[in-house]
């Protein structure tokens, strides 16, 4: 076992002061092993084991509350005179308190002397507590020599200056309420100066500071932040300011009354719009924001079109430098090459979705050296190249021969989940009725083909197919014979028995046409007849036809297995029809002709099994 | 640790509470509010009205509850309180108000030893006795031990306000005085330093625009329509109801019994002597009134008044509400019942006859309102729209608040309106007294009241200086 003294060993770290230490941390911890945990149950607690979780979740509450110290007798508590160190006149109040014990003794002296008189209790205390809201504002201050040096103003006399000043700090800023209490009455001594010179009322209209004016706030705030401003400059001039200063008189100096009239004009209108308006601003406003949230989308929307149209074309820079990483330009280029034909077979096959499961794609070029960053790239460039994705997927080519080899097969249509190729073995040997799937079953069982076909390979299963196909021409065959052997019979009866020359064309035109309800017919008939249940009418007389002539060289058509007859499947049955009416004649064409037929009876009966 | 948040108990440091025993005294036209500082409701309210008796010697008052409501034969029941909202008969209004206070808070002094009768006949020499006097005048003063806080209407007078301060100083002997209005105490005891306060009482409804614990002068507004008017509109509706309405108070009725609605009473009435004066049946009668305003009374909640389109109609679909008189008769009122408060706030649907007036419509509560935010700095006024504050006891009938908050948005749709009306009864009606008791418990507040040094320096003027 690696202990720490091997890894440190190893990292080349000293050791020797180590030995100390560990052996200093080792003593707590068994402690804290066995330690009771606090606030959980002892069996909680004992399901930790040895040691406690990393993280304990508990909490600390839970215990019970400490037992009450009982520290004697009740508190005594009195009502203790104070005063507050804020007011001027010595109030004293008394508010409860706890009953000093020895406090007192350091006072009394003192005290007692002052509260002699009054004969009150000889300490008083001094409640500091609520000093702090003792709040006094800074107002400007000025002499009288600074005031009618630059404070002077047509419209304001001195005393309502001050008057206004004492106002400020009387309401301390609340300009609102400064204004609601602004009341200035001009001092007894103008009147009676001005009662001198007559009529009262025409004196103070006369007054250059008429008190009749009313004063609306931006006027006092105007006047105040005048003065303001213009003690501020005289004790500070303007250079020596610093920022916070000079921030303040600027502020000061470019209060302008008439613009804060407006905007308060303006404040009021907008208070007292009609209900109506307000509705229409509300609906306008959510409009607004309907219409704001239409065009982000939609800007998000072209956005991304735009990202994915201007996309950047595959840079041939950077293609370049991923050839220069690549140890061999040739495998770049037969990859480009494979590349192509890949794409232009898919174009072909009309696929295209995506890429093929067992074809090449542009990953594959991954385990060329180098090509990570590429892969990287083109990992950034997936969405906005989506189009140019399906254009670079690269597609191995195999031979025929290696596709055998490795057994891979392409498919127009793939089914989802896994099949097992005995199943499709098993499902060939199926027909549509039971009679038929017997006959199959008969026939292979002839053959000496066993039941269950060991090592189910694709190429099994394509011999197979064409074996069942075979035998299901077989089939077709046996069953034409036995009714024309049937007719034959039949025929061979009327013909010894009393017979017309009339009956003789009825009955070969009957067969073509009652064939299905003629219940002369064998059973094997009625069997056939209802496995071509699906077949058109035109396509029974055609058999019928077929099989007319097909009575001379019934043998060959049994033993003769044409091996290319797959051209003859692709051929439609329109083509089929005016083909017969040529081969009427020929045998060796109708020969032919037969196996063609058989061969599209087969296929239908493939499809059949098929679907 | 104690993370501080709306709902944890402010440190005792943070709310400044440190009480000295202060006397909160709250008078308004239909009772008179006393209590110390720092409790939550008044300990003693007794009514405004008191009765008076005139004999050949002197006249005598009764003050409270039980004395009131007694059928004497020659009580006049009359009341303090000017038709101005402003304290008329200041003599008996002392009285009532030192019989407030000492009648629960403090308790009456105990008659010196030298007047209590117990040491008759062992009275040796007059001059000690002349000696005494002095001392004995200023023990007697039942408020020396408490600063007392007086709340005064938002209108009151300069003049008053010194009479508020003689009072509480000469004749109490109290070592601190404070005056504060109705309107900043309200707002406090909803917690707003702020708002425009709503106060609907029995004499008269004011609104008072409140700005940072200050009231704004220019806006306080005041209109007769309120608790007394809808009692008036009350019988209006009784009088010209088809049969008219009996209004029979309880202490002329000996004996109900069971009669079917609408049916004349069959009560046995009592007889008196010497019957009991007018003034005192009225306030009797008013009684009932007040009982009919808690129980069947109804504002009409809006959308639009009363009168509007199909309003009327819609209220006499809705079921009524019974009510019985003292002495039997009985009734369910239908839509009458919305008519009596409707005058409130809306001048055209008041019930007028010779002696009462149509109203005028700038006295409707909403006009108050208009008129109180118009004269306030368009900066404040979403700020004080959004802390209405309601309160006083006539703000109480069904309905009024709804009606209220529909007429506010009706005439500012543009700001956000709260309201703010405490839903228990008792801080509603007695908002001003809750918020002086606030106040005058607070330890920041100690350096503001006005001491008797103080007075003694200054004067009475003293007050419009200090409490403004």
């Amino acid at each position: 076992m690696a202990t720490g003294r091997d890894v440190r060993d190893m990292l080349g770290l000293p050791m020797g002061g180590e030995a100390p230490k560990a052996a200093v941390q080792k003593r707590p911890k068994p402690a804290g092993g066995t330690r009771k945990i606090q606030g959980v149950a002892r069996e909680v607690a004992a399901l930790y084991g040895e040691r406690p979780p990393p993280v304990a979740v508990y909490e600390e509450s839970k215990s019970y509350r400490a037992k009450r110290q009982n520290t004697g007798p009740a508190k005594k508590w009195e009502q203790q005179p104070f005063r507050n160190p804020v007011r001027s006149d010595g109030l004293i109040l008394r508010h409860w308190k706890r009953k000093h014990t020895t406090a007192p003794a350091v006072q009394p002296s003192e005290d007692a002397t002052m509260q002699d008189g009054e004969n009150t209790e000889p300490y008083i205390d001094t409640c500091s507590d609520y000093a702090k809201y003792d709040i006094k504002v800074d107002l400007p201050t000025f002499t009288d020599d600074e005031y009618d040096a630059y404070l002077r103003s047509d419209d304001w006399s001195r005393e309502e200056t001050d008057y206004l000043i004492q106002m400020v700090g009387d309401y301390a800023y609340r300009w609102a309420i400064v204004w609601d209490r602004y009341d200035f009455q001009p001092s007894l001594a103008h009147e009676t100066l001005e009662n001198t010179n007559g009529d009262t009322d025409q004196a103070l209209a006369t007054m250059p500071f008429a008190p009749s004016k009313k004063r609306s706030v931006e006027d006092l705030k105007a006047r105040f932040y005048d003065i303001s401003a213009k003690l501020m400059k005289q004790r500070i001039p303007e250079v020596q300011m610093d920022a916070e200063q000079y921030s303040t008189y600027e502020m000061l100096t470019k209060f302008d009354p008439v613009m804060e009239r407006n905007r308060k004009m303006l404040a009021s209108a907008l208070m007292n719009r009609s209900m109506d308006e307000v509705k229409e601003e509300e609906f306008l406003l959510t409009e607004l924001q309907r219409i704001n949230m239409a065009a982000n989308r939609l800007d998000a929307e072209r956005e991304e079109l735009r990202a994915r149209l201007d996309a950047p074309q595959h840079n041939p820079a950077v293609s370049a430098g991923l050839q220069a990483f690549t140890s061999s330009q040739a495998l770049q280029a037969l990859f480009q090459q494979l590349f192509q034909q890949d794409r232009s077979k898919k174009r072909a096959s009309g696929g295209g979705t995506g890429p093929g499961r067992l074809s090449l794609s542009a990953n594959d070029m991954v385990h060329t050296p180098g090509s990570a960053q590429a892969q990287l790239s083109a990992a950034n460039r997936r969405q906005s190249m989506a189009s140019q994705a399906v254009a670079q997927t690269p597609v191995k080519h195999l031979s025929p021969r290696q596709e055998e080899r490795f057994n891979v097969s392409t498919h127009d249509r793939l089914t989802s989940g896994v099949t097992f190729g005995s199943d499709k073995l098993l499902k060939m040997r199926q027909a549509k009725s039971n009679v038929q799937t017997q006959k199959i079953g008969a026939a292979l069982a002839e053959l000496g083909i066993p039941d269950v076909i060991p090592i189910p390979t694709s190429k099994v299963g394509g011999t197979f197919e064409m074996l069942v196909t075979k035998l299901g021409k077989l089939l077709d065959v046996r069953k034409v014979r036995e009714k024309e052997e049937g007719e034959v019979r039949v025929l061979q009866n009327m013909k010894d028995g009393t017979k017309e020359e009339k009956m003789d064309t009825e009955t070969k035109e009957e067969p073509e046409d009652e064939n299905d309800d003629n219940p002369n017919y064998g059973e094997d008939d009625a069997d056939a007849a209802g496995e071509d249940e699906d077949d058109d009418d035109a396509e029974g007389e055609e058999e019928d036809g077929d099989e007319d002539q097909d009575t001379n060289g019934d043998g060959d058509g049994d033993g003769d297995v044409v091996p290319d007859d797959l051209d003859a499947e692709g051929e439609d049955e329109s083509s089929v029809q005016p083909s017969r009416a040529t081969s009427q004649g020929a045998t060796t064409a109708g020969h032919k002709r037969s196996a063609s037929v058989f061969s599209q009876g087969s296929e239908e009966r493939s499809k059949r099994i098929r679907k | 640790m104690n993370i501080p948040n709306s709902s944890t108990a402010p440190a005792a440091g943070e709310y400044a509470g440190d009480e000295v025993s202060a006397i909160v005294l709250d008078p308004g036209y239909w009772t008179t509010r006393a209590g110390f500082a720092g409790e939550d409701v008044p300990k003693s309210v007794c009514p405004s009205f008191y009765g008076q008796r005139d004999t050949e010697s002197d006249t005598q008052h009764y003050f409270g509850e039980n004395a009131i409501h007694n059928p004497l034969g020659d009580l006049d029941i009359k009341n303090y309180w000017g038709s101005d909202g402003i304290v008329e008969d200041w003599d008996t209004a002392t009285k009532l108000w030192e019989y407030a206070i000492t009648n629960r808070l403090t308790g009456t002094k105990a008659t010196d030893p030298t007047r209590n009768g117990l040491n008759d006949g062992t009275n040796t020499n007059g001059d000690a006795m002349e000696v005494d006097i002095d001392a004995l005048d200023n023990q007697e003063k039942p408020l020396e031990e408490s600063p007392l806080l007086v709340t005064e209407p938002g209108w009151n007078s300069a003049k008053a306000r010194e009479k508020y301060i003689e009072i509480a100083m000469e004749d109490w002997g109290t070592p601190a005085f404070f005056l504060q209005k109705t309107g900043v105490l309200a707002a406090f005891a909803s917690g707003k330093a702020s708002g425009i306060i709503i106060d609907v009482g029995a004499s008269h409804t004011s609104v008072t625009p409140v700005l940072d614990g200050m009231v704004l002068r220019k806006g306080v507004q005041k209109s007769p329509l309120a608790g007394n008017f809808v009692s008036n509109q009350i019988r209006h509706i009784f009088k010209q109801s088809a049969p008219e309405i009996p209004l029979t108070p309880h202490y002329l009725v000996k004996s109900k019994t069971q009669v079917d609605a609408g049916a004349a009473a069959q009560a046995t009435y009592k007889t008196f002597t010497t019957p009991p004066t007018d003034s005192f049946r009225l306030n009797e009668e008013e009684r009932v009134l007040t009982e009919f305003k808690e129980s069947v009374v109804e504002v009409w909640p809006g959308p639009g008044r009363f009168s509007n389109g199909t309003n009327e109609e819609i209220a006499k679909n809705t079921p009524g509400r019974p009510f019985e008189m003292p002495d039997g008769w009985n009734q369910v009122f239908g839509a009458e019942r919305f008519r009596a408060a409707e005058g409130l706030f809306d001048a055209s649907a008041a019930l007028t006859s010779e002696s009462s007036p149509r109203p005028k419509d700038d006295q409707t509560i909403p006009k108050l309102v208009q008129a109180a935010v118009l004269s306030v700095d368009a900066d404040q006024r979403p700020l004080l729209l959004g802390n209405i504050v309601v309160t006083g006891g006539s703000t109480l009938l069904y309905k009024f608040n709804e009606r209220l908050n529909y007429e506010i948005n009706n005439i500012y749709p543009s700001t956000r309106n709260k309201l703010i009306a405490p839903g228990s009864v008792v801080e509603r009606k007695y908002a001003a007294w809750i918020g002086g008791s606030i106040l005058a418990s607070l330890g920041s507040f100690h350096q503001l009241w006005i001491s008797k040094k103080e007075y003694e320096e200054h004067g009475a003027s003293i007050v419009e200086k200090r409490c403004r």
